[in-house]
C-alpha cells in the first residue's frame, strides 16, 4: 500500500516537472538611441509584444515541452560595431541562439557578416540593404523587402502620373536609399523621365533649405525625398516654406505621430510615400488593427509603420521552432524558416513565393503601396506594381 | 540672382546660430583659455527646457526662454565654482580634462532627464514672407533678428558697461586689472553665466528651427570652435564675422557646388582663409 502510494507521489511529481515550462531566450540587437531609434526602439517592443501574446497563449510547443521568450535586447545605436558587439554579447555571454530585430543596414551588413559561422539564427527586420540577402546566408531571414524592390516599382507609378523631370533629394550616402533611387529612375527613364538633380543630406542634417532652394530653381515637375523620418519631415516643412508647390514623393515608413513632431498636418498634406505596404491603421487588416491597439495599449504610443516587421519574425520563429521541433538545432529551425507558410498572426501583407514566407534566399516579399498624407493621416491610395516571384528569381542571381 | 539671395538669406539664419556659440565659447576661452567643449550640450539642455516648459506645463514660448535664460545664467555659475574653479591655477590639461567630463555629463543628463527623441519646439510662426520671389519663413526672421539684438546687447554690455570694461581688462592682462582693483574672482563667475545664457537661446533657435536630440550639440560646438578660429581667437566681432562666413559658405556650396560635400567645402573655405591670415579675419597679429 505503501509502495502504491509513493509511486503514485513520484508519478504525480514527475508529472509536474513535464508540464513545467521553459524558458527560450531571444534576443534582439537594435537602435533603441540614436537616428536609427525611430524605427529600431519600435521594432524592440513590436518583438516584446509578439513574445508577451505568445505566452499568453501557451508558448512555444516542442514535443512534450513548452516554451515561454523571454526577450533580451541591447542597443546596437544603428552602428556596425556596436551591433557586432551586442550580438557576440547575446551569443557568448546571454546563450541566446535567435536573434531578432536588425532596423538600420550598415549595423545588420556587419553581423551578416559572421553570423553564418555561429550557432544562431538571425532574423532581420526593416534594414533595406540589397547584399543582404543576396549571399543565400543559410541561416539569416528578413521580413522586409530590399529597397530596390519598392524603388522600381515608386519609378512605374511616379512616370504614371505624367511626371517627366524629378529630383531627388535624399541619404544617398545609405546604400540602400541609393539603390532604391537607382530602380527608381531606371522606370522613370523607360517612360521618358528624367531625374534632373541628385541631392543629398547627412542623417543627421535638419536644414536642407540650400539643396532645396537649389531645386526649386531647377523647375522640377515633382521631387522624391528618400531618407530616415526626421530629416526627410524638415524637408516637407522647408519645401513648403520656400514656395515649392510640385508634388512631393517619398520613402520613409514614418508614422504621422513622427511627421507631425516636425512638420504640421497642412505642411504635409498631398505628400505621398511610396513603399512596402507597411501598418497604417486606415488600411490595417483585423491583424492590423488587434496590432495597433494592443501595442498602444502596451507602450503609450502608436507603432511605426515599419515595426510590425520584427512583430512578424516573432511568429515566424515560433512557427519555425514548432515544425522543427527542437530549440537546440539552429540549423532544422533555420532550414524550417525557409520552409514555413506565412503565419496566420503576421501584420504585413506577404507576398509568398512557392507559397512559402521566405524564399531560398531567406527573403520575404511584401505588396508595395502608394501612401498619401491627407487630413493628418496617411491613406492607402492603391498597390504598386510588385511581382515577387521575378524579383525572387533575380535576387538569387546576385551574389555579392 | 534671386537664388543666390535665397542662399545668403538661407546662411545668415543658421550663421546667426553659429554666432551665438561661438560668441559663448570665445569669451570664455579669450579671457579665461578654458576650451568650453561642454558648450553645445549645455545649449541643448537650454532647448530642452524650453521645450519642456512649453510642451508640458503649457508656457508661452517667451515665459519659457526667459525661464530657460535664468536657469542658464545660473548653471553658468555653477559650472565656472563647481568645475572650472577648483582647476583654475592648475595645469591647462586639467581644466581639458575637466571639460571633457562635463560634456559627457550634460550629455547623460540631457538624456536621462529628456529622452533620446528629437524634439521640436513648438512655435505659432507659421507665415513665409514673400520679397522679389525671395522667401523667408516667419520664423527663420524672428531667429536672424533675434542674433542681431543679442549680437548688439553683447556688444554694448562689454563695450559701454563697467563690468564689461573689466571683463576687457582681465583678457588684456590679468595682473594689470587685478592693480587696478578689478575683482578677479567675480569676472569668471559673469563670463561663464552670459556665455551659458547665449548657449540657451542658441539652442532654443536651433530646437524651433530645427531640433533638438541626443548628439546635436557636439555638432555645435565643433561648428562653433571653427568660427572662433576662423574669426580670431578671442575676439566678438571676429565671431559675427566667422559665424556668418561659415553659414553662408556652407549654404553656397551646397546650392551651387555639391550638398553631399557642403561641410568640407565650408572647411576649405575656412583653412584656406587661415592660411592668409592665421590669427583669423579679426585676430590681432
Amino acid at each position: 500500500m505503501k509502495l502504491t502510494a509513493m509511486t503514485a507521489a513520484l508519478a504525480l511529481m514527475a508529472g509536474a516537472a513535464w508540464a513545467e515550462e521553459k524558458t527560450l531566450d531571444i534576443g534582439v540587437s537594435d537602435a533603441l538611441t540614436g537616428g536609427g531609434a525611430v524605427y529600431g526602439l519600435p521594432q524592440t517592443n513590436a518583438v516584446k509584444l509578439a513574445a508577451k501574446e505568445i505566452n499568453a497563449s501557451g508558448g512555444i510547443k516542442v514535443g512534450d515541452d513548452v516554451y515561454m521568450l523571454n526577450v533580451i535586447a541591447y542597443d546596437d545605436k544603428a552602428n556596425p560595431t556596436e551591433a557586432s558587439n551586442a550580438v557576440r554579447k547575446l551569443i557568448d555571454r546571454d546563450g541566446v541562439k535567435y536573434i531578432l530585430g536588425f532596423c538600420c543596414s550598415g549595423a545588420t551588413g556587419a553581423v551578416a557578416s559572421f553570423i553564418e559561422f555561429e550557432d544562431a539564427v538571425m532574423l532581420v527586420g526593416n534594414a533595406a540593404e540589397r547584399s543582404i540577402t543576396t549571399r543565400e546566408i543559410p541561416n539569416l531571414t528578413r521580413t522586409r523587402p530590399p529597397a530596390d524592390y519598392t524603388g522600381a516599382a515608386a519609378g512605374t507609378f511616379v512616370a504614371e502620373k505624367g511626371h517627366k523631370r524629378v529630383a531627388v533629394l535624399g541619404a544617398l550616402d545609405v546604400g540602400f536609399y541609393a539603390s532604391y533611387v537607382d530602380a527608381f529612375e531606371k522606370e522613370l527613364e523607360k517612360a521618358g523621365g528624367e531625374i534632373v538633380s541628385r541631392e543629398a543630406f547627412g542623417l543627421k542634417d535638419r536644414d536642407m533649405s540650400p539643396q532645396l532652394t537649389k531645386i526649386r530653381g531647377q523647375e522640377p515637375d515633382a521631387i522624391l525625398v528618400v531618407g530616415y523620418v526626421e530629416p526627410a519631415a524638415f524637408i516637407y516643412r522647408q519645401a513648403v516654406e520656400l514656395g515649392i508647390d510640385v508634388p512631393r514623393y517619398g520613402f520613409t515608413s514614418g508614422s504621422e505621430e513622427q511627421f507631425t513632431r516636425v512638420a504640421t498636418s497642412e505642411q504635409m498634406e498631398g505628400v505621398w510615400d511610396l513603399r512596402p505596404t507597411e501598418l497604417t491603421l486606415l488600411s490595417a487588416s483585423e491583424n492590423g488593427k488587434a496590432y495597433h491597439a494592443n501595442y498602444t495599449e502596451e507602450f503609450g504610443i502608436a507603432p511605426s509603420p515599419s515595426s510590425p516587421y520584427s512583430y512578424d519574425q516573432t511568429y515566424a520563429l515560433k512557427d519555425a521552432i514548432e515544425a522543427a521541433g527542437t530549440v537546440e538545432d539552429t540549423e532544422a529551425v533555420a532550414a524550417a524558416l525557409r520552409d514555413i507558410a506565412v503565419p496566420d498572426e503576421v501584420v504585413m501583407q506577404y507576398l509568398p513565393v512557392d507559397e512559402k514566407m521566405f524564399d531560398q534566399n531567406g527573403q520575404a516579399y511584401t505588396s508595395n503601396g502608394a501612401f498619401q498624407w491627407q487630413s493628418g493621416n496617411w491613406v492607402f491610395v492603391q498597390d504598386l506594381p510588385s511581382d515577387a516571384a521575378a524579383y525572387s528569381a533575380f535576387l538569387s542571381t546576385l551574389d555579392d | 540672382m534671386v537664388e543666390v539671395l535665397q542662399q545668403i538669406i538661407n546662411g545668415i539664419a543658421i550663421g546667426g546660430v553659429y554666432v551665438l556659440i561661438a560668441l559663448g565659447l570665445t569669451t570664455v576661452f579669450g579671457i579665461l583659455g578654458i576650451a568650453h567643449f561642454a558648450h553645445g550640450s549645455v545649449s541643448m539642455f537650454g532647448g530642452y527646457l524650453t521645450f519642456f516648459f512649453v510642451t508640458s506645463w503649457g508656457f508661452p514660448l517667451l515665459l519659457a526662454i526667459l525661464i530657460a535664460l535664468l536657469v542658464g545664467l545660473m548653471l553658468g555659475v555653477l559650472i565656472e565654482l563647481l568645475a572650472y574653479r577648483p582647476v583654475r591655477d592648475a595645469n591647462h590639461i586639467n581644466a581639458f580634462i575637466v571639460a571633457l567630463g562635463l560634456t559627457m555629463m550634460v550629455e547623460g543628463i540631457n538624456l536621462e532627464l529628456f529622452g533620446h527623441e528629437q524634439v521640436v519646439i513648438p512655435t505659432d510662426f507659421s507665415r513665409v514672407f514673400n520679397f522679389g520671389g525671395v522667401t523667408i519663413p516667419e520664423l527663420r526672421l524672428y531667429v536672424i533678428l533675434a542674433a542681431a539684438l543679442l549680437i548688439a546687447a553683447m556688444t554694448v554690455f562689454v563695450e559701454r558697461t563697467k563690468t564689461g570694461q573689466a571683463i576687457r581688462a582681465v583678457a588684456e592682462n590679468r595682473d594689470a586689472a587685478i592693480l587696478m582693483g578689478v575683482n578677479v574672482k567675480t569676472i569668471p563667475l559673469v563670463v561663464f553665466a552670459i556665455s551659458t545664457a547665449l548657449g540657451v537661446c542658441a539652442g532654443v533657435m536651433v530646437g524651433s528651427l530645427f531640433a533638438i536630440a541626443p548628439g546635436i550639440g557636439e555638432g555645435l560646438v565643433v561648428k562653433g570652435f571653427a568660427v572662433l578660429i576662423l574669426g580670431g581667437l578671442g575676439s566678438i566681432p571676429g565671431a559675427v564675422v566667422g559665424g556668418l562666413v561659415l553659414g553662408i559658405t556652407e549654404a553656397l556650396a551646397a546650392g551651387f557646388i555639391s550638398s553631399a560635400y557642403k561641410d568640407v567645402i565650408a572647411f576649405v573655405v575656412m583653412i584656406s582663409v587661415l592660411l592668409f591670415r592665421p590669427q583669423g579675419l579679426m585676430g590681432k597679429a
